[in-house]
């Protein structure tokens, strides 16, 4: 697999303050990688040292095996969705999209081509001759993918580019985006804080807290074995139940008065850990030993699930999701139980226990 | 909805339509009616132009007899219309060059210093202009500019500038940045970034920018009067108070009426062609 882009010790200060601190990244050709993590995380500042808007503190960016830190946007062979769409208010939408080939001194019947070409594509060419004022948010979140398009770029970079569509766009520019990957095979990097979009666009889901990369895998990899608490709290809606618990020698952990076994563990010893169990892990059950007994806080009904918000007997709280059953009326005491394979473990520093 | 209701509202909305739009009518002819009595005024006949204002039309018969004499006050009217015209659109191409690269670096820049350059730049609206006028007469004769048309622009745009670089930097900082970006992206940089992209996005700013420069220049007087001295190169309200002084003691009140005419057409023209951005422009940074 040839190198899409690499980023090697890469760093970012603002005055004193380093807000970047040395990502290391490979990016294989035509995958679609995204940036997610808590705002303020760097995801975006990161994308923009990516494009060239940032100066690279410290540390070198390669895209397509070519040393980029220090060129031009321009010519990093890059092109970028912003959330705003940042359209030219004052141009068409055939002269947004050919304003870049416009600016390289492309042919005039060169550029009429290219910008059919990524019109065909993205079903815009009705749009052509209005300006970005005359259209609706979808539409301009098209033209401006569609400038991306036309630049013929090895790497596009999506600055959460549909955070400001309403839900229902949100779900078909999110699955135009994935069909667009598919079809034209560009590398892509993205950046959102909206987990649905990392878990269905991703190749590779890259997860960033206060500039530093904390986990980089596929969303599965992420979800089913999160490196450290931070991700397997970030990541999953309801977040993954921790819970402080306390080894008890070899294969066994005390939670919230519960003996709780963890084969899988070897030896969690006697210091303190931390049990990480996603809600619809959570199976209700009868009470017995090793199971965890809570009380009921509150109940929500969706529809097609129900969350049980829970209080265990020392006070910590769990969210437990069923796919059926009957309701349940707050105060009532439930017992859970969980497949041991579904059961993760972190030491104290937070980090997976193998 | 009984028959009474009815033509009752539809009394009390149409004496409140004619309320609203009689007032609006009566306003506007209050400040129309000076602009159209010179205007009348100034078509009367030689002879007439000399009898007692009223009434302020001409009765026997339009002529454009006040104009010509106006022509014979100075080096003739068209030398200051054209003077004018020089001083006025100079010192608006040149506010309008300055102010937008200077209003670009204060919105987009980040240097030492930059809020207190701004606040200097700012405050020098304070200080009253006649009173530095002795200071820039020995300056303009320092560098061999007094009595000429160049010295005189470049006193206008020094007077403009802190004025119209304010307005610059707000109608910048009202351009999105990503827009910059995208640009930037695009392969647009420098002067192709300002030009293309950016200028048309600030033309609101632009507009009143021009408009102000070309008011202020056009009309100004003292900084005119002070540091010209050769009749040909007088502006046209220099010019003006030589016919408002009149001759050997007789005021043509005609010729008076016909120099205000030529006054006030061109800035109704700058005026009503720019007027649809400038009243953007003054919104502009209002809301965000």
């Amino acid at each position: 697999m040839t190198d899409g882009m690499r980023l090697r010790q890469v760093r970012k200060s603002f005055g004193p303050i380093e807000v970047i601190h040395g990502v290391d990244l490979v990016v294989g050709e035509g995958e679609f990688v995204v940036f997610v993590g808590p705002s303020g995380c760097g995801k975006s500042t990161l994308l923009r040292m990516i494009a060239g808007l940032e100066e690279v503190s410290d540390g070198d960016i390669e895209i397509g095996g070519k040393d980029v830190t220090d060129l031009d946007p321009s010519q990093r062979g890059i092109a970028m969705v912003f959330q705003s769409y940042a359209l030219y208010p004052h141009m068409s939408v055939r002269e947004n999209l050919g304003f870049g080939l416009s600016m390289a001194n492309v042919p005039k019947a060169e550029i009429a081509v290219q910008v059919d070409a990524a019109a065909k594509i993205l079903k815009i060419e009705p749009l052509l001759d209005r300006r970005p004022g005359q259209l609706s948010g979808g539409q301009r979140q098209r033209v401006a993918i569609g400038r991306a398009i036309v630049r013929k770029p090895q790497v596009f970079l999506f600055d959460e580019p549909l955070s400001n569509l309403d839900a229902e766009l949100r779900v078909s520019m999110r699955i135009e985006i994935a069909r667009l990957h598919r079809e034209l095979g560009n590398t892509m990097v993205y950046v959102t804080h909206d987990q649905t979009e990392a878990m269905t666009l991703a190749d590779k889901i890259v997860v960033l807290r206060d500039g530093v990369i904390e986990q980089v895998g596929t969303p599965r990899e992420v979800y089913e074995h999160p490196a450290n608490t931070f991700v397997a709290g970030f990541i999953g809606s309801p977040r993954m139940n921790l819970l402080d618990a306390a080894g008890q020698g070899a294969g066994k952990v005390l939670a919230a008065g519960a003996e709780i076994d963890v084969p899988t563990i070897a030896a969690a010893g006697s210091g303190k850990v931390t049990v990480g169990l996603r809600p619809e892990h959570l199976v209700l059950t009868a009470s017995a030993p090793g199971t965890l007994k809570a009380t009921v806080d509150f109940f929500e009904y969706l529809g097609g699930t129900r969350y049980l918000y829970c209080q265990l007997p020392d006070g910590q709280s769990l969210v437990a999701e069923q796919r059926d059953g009957d309701d349940l009326a707050a105060g009532e005491t439930v017992h859970f139980t969980w497949k041991p394979k579904d059961l993760r473990l972190f030491n104290p520093q937070g980090l997976k226990l193998v | 909805m009984s028959v009474d209701a009815k033509q009752a509202r539809q009394r009390r909305k149409f004496w409140g339509g004619f309320g609203y739009h009689a007032f609006g009518i009566g306003a506007a002819l209050f400040f129309f009616a000076p602009f159209a009595w010179t205007g009348l005024a100034s078509l009367r006949t030689g002879t007439e132009a000399q009898q007692p204002p009223l009434p302020p039309w001409p009765t026997h018969g339009v002529s454009f007899d006040t104009y010509a004499v106006l022509n014979t006050f100075g080096a003739g009217v068209w030398q200051h219309v054209f003077n004018s015209t020089i001083v006025a659109l100079a010192t608006v191409v040149l506010t309008v060059i300055v102010s937008l690269l200077a209003g670009y670096g204060f919105s987009r820049y980040r240097f030492p210093l930059k809020n207190v350059f701004f606040v200097l730049i700012i405050a020098t609206l304070m200080i009253p202009f006649q009173s530095i006028l002795t200071p820039l007469f020995i300056i303009l004769a320092k560098l061999g500019l007094n009595n000429s048309l160049v010295g005189l622009v470049l006193v206008y745009v020094t007077l403009q500038l802190p004025f119209s670089v304010f307005m610059m930097r707000n109608a910048f900082d009202a351009v999105p940045r990503e827009i910059e970006e995208a640009a930037r992206i695009d392969g647009a940089r420098d002067l192709k970034l300002l030009i293309r992209v950016l200028l048309p996005l600030v033309m609101p700013g632009v507009a009143t920018v021009a408009i102000f420069a070309f008011l202020n220049s056009w009309n100004e007087f003292l900084a005119a009067l002070i540091l010209l001295s050769d009749n040909e190169k007088y502006t046209l309200p220099v010019l003006m108070t030589a016919v408002r002084a009149g001759r050997l003691g007789a005021i043509n009140w005609g010729a008076v009426q016909a120099g205000v005419m030529v006054m006030t057409i061109p800035c109704l023209a700058v005026f009503l062609i720019l007027q649809r951005y400038y009243m953007r422009g003054l919104m502009a940074g209002a809301v965000k």
